[in-house]
């Protein structure tokens, strides 16, 4: 029975394994890319735009499982497993080259002299204990003095003279200096910007605080042809997705400090927190005279009463 | 959509506290799923957390309104309490006021609540305090504020004024179109 035949026409129906194109196409098996640098052929992307891009699709995925296919592999439980090349295509920087910081005063000093920088090794030999030992931190050779067992004091030292603690806060001084030194060597690399920099930072501040110095802040001037968007405050708002114990934690702050302030309100108020105005009421029984007035006349009015009725008797 | 800011919160639970006073903590801690406030478009919404998530794939101008609308924040920063806030507000009320079967109309049509109209009110009622009103067979209608206190509201005459209207459930055919 010939077969042939049949093999041939179910070999027409998938297409060939390898890729023809003009260009060859180029592949980056570390990032599991293909890159197809072929012009466009106008015709079948107007006529059949879907078939078109699936075609190509094809071409660059069987170009891509090809050269995978000649990596070398490894048995796994889960199959062969072959290990990607590293990637040959430069991706661009996602953040731009960071600005080279302005020297310290000691490296400046160092280029000066021609000094050259030493790294000092984190360990150091100790003669006593035969064996490498850290020159700062624990165990530090930097404390060497303190730790020993026996000092020498000179002869005119005071009674109260302690060689630890004296060493101790050598030692202190020292790390308090190296940490000004770093902070001063901070506060110069802020104030770096030259003289002309900074003329022209405080011009635009004064600038900005002109042009919103309207009675509509600005809204309604004439723009300059080179001028700038004005820019705002950015402010910043919190994730929308935060943990929920975060933002309840957040919430229950916000009521506490309410709780805090309607207290204190009523601490300042005092009595004036009362249903009833007792001031108010009592002006209005005694017709306006207020408490102390009507007090007075109500004991005036009982000793008169009381005269009367001593006549009669 | 975004969390509120600690001005916007202080705002918020301000207003809120008028009305449920201390209930404001079951409003944010909740026994059976956590619950959070969140600003879209100058609305104050009251979700879960479950939904909250699901409506962060969703972009800001096809969103429409997320879980329970509280009110919204006006052009000036003051915050207004909305109806569809009512549920909340009658499940934790804590001054509440009853108004007579006659009176459940002019209420539902805007007006403010008059001491003929009343039927219970809450003892000790201050002045200037958020209530919440239902009708004597317990069905909330809205909530306003009250002009007098429990103790001057009993030597008014029946046509004066005793809570002013904030907002009703009438709002919800009222003013649909902008309600959402």
């Amino acid at each position: 029975m010939d077969v042939s035949n049949l093999l041939a026409a179910q070999a027409s129906k998938f297409q060939s394994v390898a890729v023809e194109k003009d260009t060859p196409l180029d592949v980056d098996a570390g990032f599991l890319t293909v890159t197809d640098l072929n012009p466009i052929d106008e015709d079948s992307y107007r006529s059949n735009l879907e078939e078109f891009l699936k075609s190509t699709a094809r071409d660059g995925i069987q170009a891509l499982v090809a050269a995978l296919y000649e990596l070398p592999t490894e048995s796994s439980i889960d199959g062969p497993v072959t290990k990607l090349p590293p990637p040959t295509t430069q991706l661009p920087r996602a953040k731009p080259l960071p600005k080279p910081k302005p020297p310290t005063k000691w490296e400046r000093f160092a280029a000066a002299k021609g000094i050259q920088k030493k790294r000092r090794d984190r360990k150091v030999w100790d003669e006593e204990k035969q064996e490498w030992v850290n020159r700062w931190g624990r165990d530090g050779k930097n404390k060497e003095t303190e730790d020993q067992w026996i000092h020498e004091v000179k002869a005119n030292a005071d009674v109260d003279f302690d060689p630890v603690q004296a060493a101790r806060d050598e030692r202190k001084s020292r790390v308090a200096k190296n940490e000004r030194q770093r902070l001063q060597n901070l506060a110069r690399a802020q104030t770096a910007q030259s003289e002309r920099e900074q003329r022209k930072i405080e011009l635009e501040k004064t600038l900005a605080a002109t042009r919103t110095s309207t009675a509509s802040m600005g809204k309604f001037d004439r723009k300059l042809e080179g001028d700038k968007k004005m820019r705002g405050m950015k402010r910043k708002f919190d994730p929308t997705e935060m943990s929920a114990e975060k933002e309840k934690q957040a919430s229950l702050a916000v009521l506490s400090q309410l709780d805090g302030d309607a207290k204190r309100a009523k601490i300042d108020k005092g009595a004036g927190d009362e249903v009833v105005n007792v001031r108010k009421a009592i002006r209005a029984v005694s017709k306006g005279k207020g408490g102390v007035v009507s007090g007075r006349e109500q004991r005036k009015g009982s000793k008169e009463s009381g005269k009367g009725k001593r006549g009669k008797r | 959509m975004r969390p509120l800011t600690e001005e916007e919160s202080k705002t918020v639970f301000t207003k809120l506290a008028n009305y449920i006073g201390k209930n404001l903590v079951h409003l944010v801690d909740r026994n059976d799923e956590p619950y959070c406030f969140r600003l879209h478009k100058d609305r104050v919404y009251y979700v879960s957390e479950a939904n909250m998530r699901l409506s962060i794939s969703i972009a800001r101008q096809n969103l429409l309104s997320l879980g329970t609308c509280f009110g919204k924040f006006s052009k000036s920063g003051k915050f207004k309490l909305h109806v569809t806030a009512l549920d909340y507000l009658a499940q934790y009320a804590k001054y509440k006021i009853w108004i007579k079967p006659n009176g459940e109309m002019p209420f539902l049509y805007g007006n403010h609540v008059l001491k003929a109209h009343l039927g219970r009110i809450t003892e000790d009622t201050p002045e200037h305090q958020g209530v919440v009103v239902f009708n004597m067979s317990d069905i909330p209608l809205g909530f306003g504020v009250t002009a007098r206190s429990t103790v001057d509201t009993r030597k008014l005459d029946p046509t004066a004024i005793i809570v002013f209207h904030q907002a009703d459930v009438g709002e919800y055919l009222r003013d649909e179109d902008t309600l959402i």
